[in-house]
């Protein structure tokens, strides 16, 4: 029995030790295969192969209204076209017509130039049959004072969220819809501003759009009572229209604007790094064109996406965590633009199938929502200096074999 | 004495918890293994060429009497200094397994074993800062190895009636390296990297040995054994090929007391047959090395042999892989253990305490590595 405790306590001692072999390393002594090196490998994208193309986002389906007195050089409006208010209200299985008393009109902000005071906003009656064919030009006759339905005054620490404006009494004929409208009430909306500014407003995609609310009193004869009914409309269309159309140069790289651009950038990544190479670093690099211009304190958010089958301007991109690029690009940025995009490099590796290409863009919620739109040089820039390139730090593979 | 012995052994084993993997198995193939039981280190490998449950000598399976299967664990902790810095560095290993026993009715004895050829488990760790792109970034270095090479051997002996005992083994050296190399950087924007590789080995040697008893009291041993080459494999892709040395022993074992036994012993490998490969491959090459031990056993009790015997013994090796090409490591160790047979003498456990220092230029180290070998006669 003794013997057999001294067995196991021998063995449970032994076995269940903890191994322990780090050794302070020093080389080349004691440092088979070597040294690791990194490398650093600057990789233009294949020349005329990167293109933008626009048309991804229209501004009516985009998540926020651009509202502007010129922040870009031309003015931009929003237009809103509310569903249908009934002119009746069922009561008792009687349908009953009704008396406005009031009406409330909101929007929402979902960004403005915090540092900018006296912000105003003008809501103005439009013709109900706004679409998505509708133009600034053919608007722009109805943005007249005798159409100004109502100012909101935009508080200055109100930064995002909603605000409001109640029509009454007398004010409430600006909004009185004739039979002929059938119910639709139709908006545009300004800004207006001691200096040129933007406003970014809540729409239907982003679930934030404006809202259009009727306080109505019911006559039930029957009864000699008076019910009360709100009747709550969110919008059927909602757009914004820009004073200048959207103008495109082949030779740049556009992102963003108004409908949405996209680029896409396609690299001839070595086999040395595509195949067997340790990608450590890589980081694209962007060279506006211009100043990028924006609404202050509102920065615009860059992304690169895989592309996980080069169809061109309709390839599908890859959207896997954490393998999308991304920067924030304050307005007023000139310099070079620098991504971390490593793990979407590495994207590349490993499947011979899949390109070594990406498309840049706006996040989502940007695309044609933002009044930032940089432009890239491209690699047709005369100057190397200023093309994208993709700089990338990788290691060999590690020379195990060496003894 | 039972349970002094018992409170030996429980008063070494804490060591244990402290215990080696060797910076000189960082080169070449890795740290050559020493294929002794428990019983066989404790006498310094003395009478390895003796032994019939080390797998050392083809001939001695002659000395089996009885069916017999040996396991070893080991168990070492050492304490390294090299010019990098000083470390200290614990391990597991079971570097031996056999079953060994008599053919009935027969002056033969066969026995299979899987012992350590060499050993190559170990984590070297450094810290230094690079230029990239144009900036120092902080990097810390990882290297790790998991694996080495094993020698399994099918082996038999014959005894003939005047005195002569002579054996033939069939050795397969079969293994593999796991291989991380790991990278991380001090700058967040550099992700860290993790290579992984398997480099694999296999190779065949043959060995021959004899024994000569000389009277009651004197027997001599020898060692032939040639070990081929190696192919070397990385991730099933040949890369290579390392020749394996020759290896030559000669033993002396003297009897000079009914409760005494003492030998000696010499062992020469012609790694240096490596050296062109290795150093073809990148290395830093491989020399000859020469191995000399020498011991005792003493048995308190002649009638109980088992019971308890004092080994003593050290030994003197040189290391066939240089960390630094031209220079050659060697290591010394003393020994000492003890063992017991139990349930009719079909169990038994052997212990042996080493302490063993290892040097090469500016880096060394030193430690205890404990054996603990149980054999069973079924």
């Amino acid at each position: 029995m003794r013997v057999a405790i001294v067995v196991l306590a021998a063995g449970v001692l032994l076995a269940g030790c903890e191994e322990k072999l780090t050794t302070p390393g020093q080389c080349p002594a004691l440092c088979p295969g070597g040294e690791s090196q990194v490398f650093d490998e600057v990789i233009e994208p294949i020349t005329g192969a990167d293109s933008s193309f626009r048309g991804y986002i229209q501004p009516y389906q985009s998540h926020a209204l651009l509202v502007s007195n010129g922040l870009l050089g031309f003015e931009e409006r929003g237009v809103i076209r509310f569903s249908r208010r009934p002119d009746s209200v069922g009561v008792r299985d009687t349908l009953r017509a009704y008396t406005v008393d009031s009406v409330v009109l909101g929007l929402s902000v979902v960004a403005r130039d915090t540092s900018l005071n006296g912000v105003q906003v003008e809501l103005y009656r439009l013709p109900p049959l706004i679409d998505s064919t509708t133009t600034y030009t053919a608007l722009d006759p109805a943005f007249v004072p005798s159409n100004l339905v109502a100012t909101i005054g935009l508080p200055d620490t109100v930064n995002f969220g909603p605000i409001r404006t109640l029509l009454q009494g007398a004010d409430l004929a600006t909004v009185a819809i004739p039979p002929a409208d059938s119910g639709v009430l139709a908006l545009g909306v300004r800004v207006v501003s001691p200096t040129p500014t933007g406003l970014r407003l809540g729409s239907i995609a982003a679930g934030t759009g404006a809202t259009f609310t009727t306080y109505a009193t019911l006559d039930v004869p029957d009864t000699g009572t008076a019910k009360l009914r709100t009747l709550g409309l969110s919008p059927q269309f909602n757009s914004s229209l820009a004073a200048v159309p959207q103008a495109d140069d082949s030779t740049v790289l556009a992102v963003g604007g108004a409908p949405s651009a996209r680029a896409l950038l396609r690299f001839a990544l070595p086999p040395r790094i595509r195949d067997s190479a340790t990608i450590v670093r890589a980081t694209l690099e962007l060279t506006p064109v211009t100043t990028i211009t924006g609404l202050p304190s509102d920065p615009v958010r860059l992304e690169a996406r895989t592309v996980l089958a080069d169809l061109g301007a309709k390839s599908p991109l890859g959207s896997a965590l954490g393998r999308v690029p991304a920067d924030t690009i304050p307005a007023g940025t000139s310099g070079l633009i620098s991504m971390e995009a490593v793990r979407l490099v590495q994207l590349w590796q490993g499947t011979p199938s899949r390109p070594s290409a990406l498309m840049l863009s706006l996040a989502p919620e940007l695309e044609s929502a933002s009044f930032s739109s940089p432009v890239f040089y491209s690699s047709r820039a005369a100057d190397p200096a200023l093309r994208p390139r993709l700089h990338i730090s990788y290691l060999l593979e590690f020379p195990f074999e060496k003894p | 004495m039972r349970r002094a012995f018992t409170l030996l052994l429980l008063a070494v084993t804490p060591g244990v918890a402290l215990a080696q993997a060797s910076q000189f198995g960082v080169r070449g193939l890795g740290f050559p293994g020493r294929p002794f039981t428990a019983r066989g280190l404790a006498s310094g490998g003395a009478f390895g060429l003796f032994d019939p449950e080390s797998s050392l000598n083809p001939a001695a399976l002659g000395g089996a009497t009885a069916l017999t299967s040996v396991f070893t664990i080991s168990s070492a902790s050492m304490h390294q200094e090299n010019p990098a810095g000083t470390s200290s560095t614990r391990n597991i290993r079971f570097p031996l397994l056999m079953v060994v026993g008599p053919v009935r009715g027969s002056k033969t004895a066969l026995g299979l074993s899987y012992s350590s050829y060499t050993s190559r488990d170990f984590s070297v760790a450094r810290a230094y800062t690079i230029d990239l792109r144009g900036v120092p970034v902080g990097v810390t270095d990882s290297l790790s190895s998991r694996g080495g090479l094993s020698d399994l051997r099918l082996a038999g002996s014959v005894g003939f009636k005047n005195g002569w005992q002579v054996g033939g083994g069939f050795h397969v050296i079969t293994g593999s390296n796991r291989l991380e190399a790991r990278r991380s950087f001090s700058d967040v924007n550099l992700l860290p990297s993790h290579q992984l590789a398997e480099v694999s080995y296999a190779g065949v040697g043959v060995s021959v040995g004899l024994i000569r008893q000389l009277g009651s009291g004197f027997a001599v041993a020898a060692l032939a054994r040639s070990d081929g080459h190696l192919n070397v494999d990385r991730d099933s892709t040949p890369v290579g090929k390392t020749d394996l040395p020759y290896t030559f022993g000669l033993g002396l074992r003297w009897h000079p007391l009914a409760n005494l036994d003492v030998a000696g012993q010499t062992i020469v490998r012609t790694w240096s047959g490596a050296n062109s490969d290795l150093l073809q491959q990148g290395g830093t090459g491989a020399s000859n090395t020469l191995e000399v031990s020498g011991g005792l056993e003493y048995t308190p009790d002649p009638k109980r042999p088992y019971r308890r015997p004092i080994r003593l013994g050290g030994h003197y090796a040189q290391l066939p892989f240089p960390l630094i090409a031209g220079e050659q490591g060697h290591e010394y160790g003393i020994s000492g253990g003890s063992g017991m047979r139990f349930a009719q003498q079909r169990g038994g456990i052997d212990l042996t305490l080493e302490h063993t220092w290892r040097s090469e230029g500016a880096y060394s180290e030193h430690g205890f590595t404990v054996t603990v070998g149980i054999s069973v006669r079924p």
